[in-house]
């Protein structure tokens, strides 16, 4: 991999400002074409509203939104931390006890071909139209990579180097600890990363169901009233929502793992 | 140096693998002696068991029959008073250089920080000094495998198992590598066991060349290399060099 200019941030900003300006021009053209379409053919705003009119809505009525967008979020981090301990909890023990991988995995894979939203109903049956319904639809979506992708890096680790620590003495816990989690991290955040965004599809699907609060209830509670302009604002504040979740496991990504990944991975 | 005694004993060694199907024979019955501060090659064919030769004195694999003993003691797995250099560096990407070279501390139980100073002469003497907070990957291949040098000495060990640490350098760089072994060599005084296919290299390095056999695997003869020391590259261009070269080709080809 190319390192950028390392002549500090300043240049790293530089740097991935241009990278990102391709994508930016082609966006601002897709809104403007959008917009000229909307006008010119003179589309009902309950059909399409135009971009400028989603703006206006979000601006003035950001204090619903903002409202609905803190449950929502909050909720997402709840299941998608709950799906992190759990799914890397089960992908060690996955890689290390064989009656886990005999008797666990088998299940495992069988749970992941059930489509997760038609459970929402059942979650609600067991634990009313809460929080708690919401955050285990999250959960249950956002794990299956977590389990896989950790046991999958683990698994990964180079023979040679288990030998190596064992011939200095190394205890199975060194082993893990200094060889076998490092070489599964990039795969673990792999596995984050994918995560992250099944706890938010699972989040929306559950506030669908529930309709209670957040904004996969906005959502459907402005459908009713066909007020299309304010779907799709909340459809849009979602989308950041989802883009800073994700982006903060990126940065964590980048802290966290230093290292040349390409020769490992 | 110590006065001449055995630091490795090993007597009837044998080691069949296990497959599925079959058992392979891969060292029929193995004896040699090394002295304290020796530098001993076992040079043989690719496939010949001198890999499982050096793992099983180094603890790290089981033996079928006979016995290992370092310092009259039978080994039964890793030690603390033994260092193994393999074939690749195997180094840990994600860990500086001089984190690398430490690992054995860490795993032995050690305080790194008794140990920091040490590193660092470490990599001076191996031509390292100014890479201790580089990652592995900033490295060429040859440094890599010095900076696996560097971490198998750390911890001071009497006992060096190298696995044809340099095979996969190229011939240049393993030349120089070759120089610097036994530079350090020198200065430690360390008894080395070092596996190669290369004849010149077992040659250049050696006080003593065992050969073996292809599977199953005996000691086909041991040569005495009695060439002045300390050696330089130029001692390869001598009569005395190649006609140890020309005896141990014989030997092998049988």
């Amino acid at each position: 991999m190319a390192r950028p200019d390392e002549n500090g941030i300043a240049a790293q900003i530089t740097t991935q400002a241009i990278n990102l300006a391709p994508a930016a021009v082609i966006s601002i053209a897709i809104l403007v074409l959008w917009q000229v379409i909307v006008v010119v053919l003179k589309i009902p705003e309950a059909i399409l509203p135009t971009p400028t009119r989603i703006f206006d809505v979000m601006v003035e009525r950001y204090d619903l939104l903002l409202a609905h967008t803190w449950p929502t979020t909050l909720q997402c981090i709840y299941g998608f931390l709950l799906a992190v301990a759990v799914g890397v909890g089960l992908g060690i023990m996955l890689a290390f006890s064989r009656l886990f991988r005999t008797g666990v995995y088998p299940l495992v894979i069988a749970f992941q071909v059930v489509p997760k939203v038609a459970l929402a109903p059942l979650f609600i049956v067991w634990f009313g139209l809460g929080t708690t319904s919401r955050v285990l639809l999250a959960f249950v979506i956002a794990f299956f990579p977590m389990v896989v992708n950790t046991f999958a890096g683990i698994q990964s680790t180079d023979p040679v180097m288990i030998r190596m620590a064992r011939s200095f003495s190394a205890s199975r816990w060194t082993i893990f600890s200094k060889i076998e989690f490092p070489t599964a991290l990039p795969y673990i955040f792999s596995g984050l990363k994918i995560g992250i965004t099944f706890a938010v599809i699972g989040i929306i699907v559950a506030e669908f169901v529930t309709a209670q609060e957040g904004l996969g209830y906005l959502i459907v509670f402005s459908e009713g009233n066909v007020d299309t302009p304010m779907l799709m604002a909340a459809i849009f504040v979602l989308s950041v929502v989802g883009v800073i979740l994700y982006a903060l496991i990126v940065l964590l990504e980048k802290l966290v793992i230093r290292w040349d990944v390409g020769q490992q991975l | 140096m110590a006065e001449n005694s055995v630091h490795v004993q090993i007597s009837a060694l044998r080691k069949i693998y296990q497959t599925r199907r079959e058992e392979i024979e891969a060292i029929r019955s193995v004896d040699m002696a090394v002295q304290e501060g020796e530098f001993v090659s076992i040079l043989g064919p690719s496939g010949c068991g001198k890999s499982t030769l050096l793992m099983a004195v180094g603890g790290l694999l089981p033996i079928s029959g006979g016995t290992i003993e370092i310092d009259r003691d039978a080994v039964i797995g890793p030690r603390r008073d033994t260092g193994v250099v393999f074939q690749s560096p195997v180094l840990m990407p994600w860990r500086t250089i001089e984190k690398n070279v430490l690992f054995p501390i860490e795993s032995l139980g050690l305080r790194a920080s008794d140990y920091r100073d040490g590193v660092a002469a470490l990599l001076e003497m191996t031509g390292l000094g100014g890479f201790a907070d580089n990652f592995p990957s900033e490295l060429s291949g040859g440094m890599q495998q010095r900076v696996a040098i560097c971490r198998a000495l750390i911890h001071n060990p009497s006992l060096l198992l190298m696995d044809e640490p340099f095979s996969a350098l190229d011939a240049i760089t393993r030349d120089t590598m070759n120089q610097e072994l036994l530079r350090i060599w020198q200065e430690f005084q360390k008894t080395v066991l070092f596996v190669t296919h290369s004849i010149r290299e077992a040659v250049f390095l050696s006080d003593r060349v065992f050969v073996m056999s292809p599977r199953p695997a005996v000691i086909s003869k041991i040569v005495d290399i009695d060439l002045p020391r300390p050696r330089t590259l130029e001692i390869e261009e001598t009569p005395a060099f190649n006609v140890y070269v020309a005896e141990l080709r014989k030997a092998i080809e049988g």
